[in-house]
């Protein structure tokens, strides 16, 4: 057993406003008020908070917009939309803060831009019956790259606004579909992310619309067979058809990549069969290009990270990756912009040396799948504990550049391409593809960022990470890496609450590493009740 | 007070006036408290939409 | 009836992973290569002198490092076999060839390679992983034959020298339905109203043939083929005749417990079940065998992983036909406990039969070694079958 790895502590000016954040709590539903970030930083903050009304006021403004959440349950998780936002940028100043509104705000944008979509082609609510017929359904946990070349198809992922982003406004989203799975047959050990889509297409809670499906085996097993429930709903009670497409799973062996790349032309071919549109090369190019300028702004977010003074870090960097590189995949100009500006925002705080905490004390590589109900927590860790998470499972994402230019070669090439984003898309890359994705390439990453710490997210029904507890206790042991375990049940808050997830790693942070909190007010949180 | 600097101040009225409103609201989280206070009946109404569940 | 000579043999032979006939084959000089899944095409690990063992851990007990290494949140078949391999128990492989089919099996395997659980003192020892089919399709046979020709006959030629040539593999194919024409022929008994075999003793001799060198099998498949041809079958009918669908079946103490229960097993749609697992595999001369042995797996497979919508509900149809075809009264659908793709199948799949083709259906999960809920097993199943009685007092059990 090696020596346990260190890391210099690295101390920060006073914060500006408050000190301690525990007065923002009570037993509540929500907070007992906002925080107060000194004038510049909670003007700044109001600013964004009246940003973000106007999204909202725009989509409700639309009569069918009201028909839809008065139809879908999931609906009244959005709710909360103002209150998730507080939950990312807890403790944050400056630069971080900025950033951090940057990116959500325009994820928060997107995702009602995607409900709104929804909407208006929904059989029930806006029944736009040209625009649905020019709709491809697409799954939650896919990459879009197979829609590069489609311009003027709309890409609807459906599943996004019911299971994936509800669940960060308010952690029981999903209970209620769970419970209907399971009273369906589907037993409670599975993954509860395929559950709960499961037991929203068996109370029919999906929105409907599309003139095709298109569904791939990512993430998982869970996620491939999941699939078979929706799909057959979709067929038999709504003519729309399905086709699924193959991510192979061993996506670093060379002998899959034809495999691959073949059903990735006949997905294309199907979307082109029952869309009547035709694939379009300078389209897909300049999508490529805008893949890969995100490629080379996410690895230059990283290497900031990699410094003393990270600026990107978070839930808010997982969760705008996850929508840029999977739900988005090129296709929209407008995430270019923001990266500049996020990149602009990282590389200022940078130079400033701003700091989203007084202290830091440990560097953290978060690794595994995070439950979306307190995926903030890695926020709460650097003010609780002054613990600075670099870098996410999730955000490990592909770094190969791929073909841009419109050449015959290339034409080819893009097949591959595809191919090997959709076999790359978010935490599948990792927990799929053999240890060497998922415990190899983990120590390397420590080794690239410095880290002295891993968090692992320990998903109880991730049975494809569970299966290395061992190796991984072992082999960081080998390597004096703190580890330290944080099990839950992905979105399902009756198997570990939010409370039960943070005091894993209070009881760490007191027991071994023998360190006092940075804030105790915050180590205990009064919020099993709320969003 | 003559008429120009009568009518700057009616127009600067209306932005205090907002931001006297809003910023209440904002900083001691009553959107919030309010939405909360909807979720019960929208749950119970959710709840009462006849579904044609099945497989 | 009359027991049949050799199950107390083969029964004895099924207690253990390194079963005489292994030890046999082993003394011999043959090659053994473990597999841990039916969708990896068994004929190509039969070639030469080389003969396929299908990993199982009969009597399992305590679980406590596997799940150390792999949590008690994976399936058991799982950490049975990892705990058997870290107890020294799967010694005798040379080579082990494993699909990243399901990921819990694919962990599992995984950690014997990283734990050095086998290969110990050959230098020639193997761990394949290799790619199978999502989808019941032509890209998916020309993926599974570049897999087979990679992970399967390359290594058995670079490790072993063993012939992999387009002759060797046929004659391996012949061996292969040889023991499938004698398993499908005694099973075919089971469609009987009075039949003249047990689903016990027909899972025996089944099973026998996945976990020993199946060629070392035919002459006690032949004798027993005469036995069953010329038994006196029980006078009594079942009460009801069960047709069990699922996953990892190597546990004949399931089969066992549902016969006691009253139940008849009339037919085996699982892993390692004769239904499609012993269909025999034609070939013509006129495409490569590589390529039609491939194919016939791709096609046939009923693994719930096969994600297309043809596979989804063919799976049904397919279980549907069968017990049509061997007179099942109802359906039993087990999965191992926490096991993933069969959670599913097991749910769609028993909703389906009821619904669309009127079948009474069972549906339960079980731990792997069913002794250790053999007492909640058992209720489940009287009650079952209690339940088809009713049904068939009122007039159909469909």
């Amino acid at each position: 057993m090696a020596e346990y790895k260190t890391v210099e502590k690295v101390c920060g000016p006073q914060r500006k406003g408050e000190t301690q954040l525990g007065v923002l709590y009570d037993n509540g539903k929500v907070r007992r008020r906002r925080e107060w970030r000194g004038v510049k930083d909670t003007f700044y903050d109001y600013t964004r908070w009246l940003y973000l009304v106007s999204v909202l006021a725009r989509f409700v403004a639309k009569p069918r917009n009201i028909k839809g959440f008065f139809r879908y349950r999931w609906m009244a998780n959005y709710l909360g939309v103002m209150h998730g936002m507080d939950k990312f940028t807890i403790g944050l100043r400056d630069e971080p803060l900025r950033i951090a509104h940057t990116a959500m705000n325009f994820v928060i944008n997107d995702v009602t831009q995607a409900i709104d979509h929804c909407f208006r082609g929904d059989r029930r609510v806006g029944n736009d019956k040209k625009y649905s017929d020019n709709c491809v359904l697409t799954d939650e946990n896919a990459m879009t790259a197979f829609m590069m070349g489609f311009p003027n198809v709309n890409a609807i992922l459906r599943e996004v606004p019911t299971m994936f982003s509800a669940n960060i406004f308010n952690q029981y989203s999903t209970t209620h579909y769970l419970d209907v799975a399971q009273e369906w047959g589907l037993p409670g050990d599975v993954c509860p992310m395929p559950e709960a889509e499961s037991g929203i297409s068996i109370e029919d809670d999906f929105c409907v619309l599309g003139c095709c499906a298109v569904q791939v085996n990512t993430t998982c097993d869970g996620s491939l067979m999941g699939n078979g429930i929706i799909a057959k709903r979709l067929e038999q009670d709504y003519n729309i058809p399905t086709f699924q497409l193959v991510a192979p799973m061993r996506h670093r062996m060379d002998d899959v990549q034809d495999y691959a790349a073949e059903d990735i032309r006949r997905a294309i071919a199907f979307v082109e069969e029952h869309t009547g549109q035709k694939w379009d090369w300078d389209a897909y190019f300049a999508c490529a290009k805008r893949v890969n300028d995100a490629t080379r702004k996410r690895i230059a977010q990283m290497e900031i990270n990699s410094t003393d003074y990270p600026q990107f870090v978070g839930s808010v960097f997982s969760l705008y990756n996850d929508t840029n590189y999977m739900g988005n995949c090129g296709r929209s100009p407008d995430f270019v912009k923001i990266d500049e500006k996020l990149l602009k925002l990282a590389e200022r705080g940078y130079q400033k040396k701003r700091m989203l905490a007084t202290e830091y004390r440990h560097r953290c590589i978060i690794w595994g799948v995070q439950p979306q109900y307190i995926i903030d927590m890695l926020y709460w860790m650097i003010q609780c504990w002054g613990v600075v998470p670099l870098t996410d499972m999730l955000s490990m994402v592909n770094t190969k550049m791929i073909a841009e230019e419109d050449t015959p070669e290339n034409r080819e090439q893009a097949y591959y391409d595809m191919a090997w984003l959709n076999m790359n898309m978010i935490m599948r890359n990792r927990t799929h593809g053999g240890y060497r994705v998922l415990v190899d390439e983990l120590w390397e990453f420590c080794e690239q960022m410095n880290a002295d710490m891993v968090m692992m997210w320990e998903h109880m029904s991730c049975k494809a990470f569970d299966g290395m507890h061992g190796i991984f206790e072992e082999q960081a042991r080998e390597r004096g890496i703190h580890i330290v375990w944080v099990t839950h049940d992905l979105c399902d808050p009756r198997v570990y609450s939010r409370q039960d997830i943070r005091d894993q790693f209070n009881v760490y942070m007191r027991t071994v590493m023998r360190e006092e909190p940075l804030d105790p007010t915050i180590e205990v949180l009064p919020d099993n009740d709320a969003w | 007070m003559p008429k120009p600097l009568k009518i700057v101040l009616k127009i600067l009225a209306v932005p205090v006036i907002f931001f006297a409103v809003t910023f209440p609201i904002y900083f001691f989280n009553l959107d919030m408290k309010m939405t909360s206070k909807l979720e019960p009946f929208l749950l119970k109404h959710y709840d009462n939409l006849p579904r044609d569940a099945h497989l | 009836m009359r027991d049949l000579k050799h199950l107390g043999y083969l029964e004895d032979l099924l207690q253990e992973a390194n079963n005489e006939l292994i030890q046999k084959a082993k003394r011999d000089g043959r090659v053994c290569i473990a597999s841990v899944c039916e969708n990896i095409p068994e004929p190509l690990l039969n070639l030469g002198n080389a003969f396929s063992v299908r990993l199982t851990a009969p009597n399992t007990g305590s679980m406590d490092i596997a799940t150390y290494y792999m949590t008690g949140l994976l399936c058991e078949t799982s950490r049975a076999l990892l705990e058997r391999a870290i107890e020294g128990g799967f010694n005798f492989a040379d080579g082990v060839v494993s699909p990243d089919g399901c990921t819990m099996i694919n962990r599992c395997v995984e950690n014997m390679e990283l734990l050095q659980t086998m290969g110990k003192g050959n230098e020639h020892f193997f761990i394949e992983f290799m790619e199978i089919p999502l989808k019941g399709d032509d890209n998916g046979v020309g993926l599974l034959v570049k897999q087979c020709a990679n992970h399967i006959l390359k290594p058995l030629k670079e490790n072993y020298g063993i012939d992999t040539s387009d002759a060797a593999i046929r004659q391996a194919v012949g061996v292969h339905n040889h023991v499938c024409e004698l398993i499908r022929e005694i099973g075919d008994f089971r469609k009987e109203e009075y039949p003249r075999i047990t689903g016990y003793e027909f899972h025996i001799l089944t099973l026998a043939t996945y976990v020993c060198p199946k060629d070392l099998l035919i002459p006690i498949l032949e004798e027993t083929l005469e036995e069953v041809r010329n038994r006196e079958p029980e006078p009594a009918k079942a009460r009801a005749r069960v047709m069990v669908v699922g996953s990892e079946g190597d546990d004949s103490g399931f089969i066992k417990l549902i016969e006691e229960c009253g139940a008849f097993v009339c037919a085996d749609r699982f892993c390692f079940g004769s239904l499609p697992g012993r269909n025999p595999i034609s070939l013509n001369d006129d495409e490569d065998a590589l390529t039609q042995v491939c194919a016939h797996y791709t096609y046939s497979c009923q693994c719930p992983r096969m994600m297309n919508m043809a596979k989804v509900y063919g799976r049904k149809q397919y279980v549907a036909e069968l017990a049509k075809e061997y007179n099942a009264d109802g359906i039993l659908y087990d999965q191992i406990k926490f096991c993933d793709p069969w959670a599913y199948e097991r749910m769609l799949g028993s909703y389906m039969l009821r619904e669309d083709y009127g079948y009474p259906v069972l549906s339960v999960d079980r731990p792997y070694n069913i002794k250790s809920s053999a007492g909640q097993m058992r209720t489940r199943v009287q009650a079952f079958v209690e339940s088809i009685e009713l049904k068939k007092l009122q007039g159909g059990a469909k």
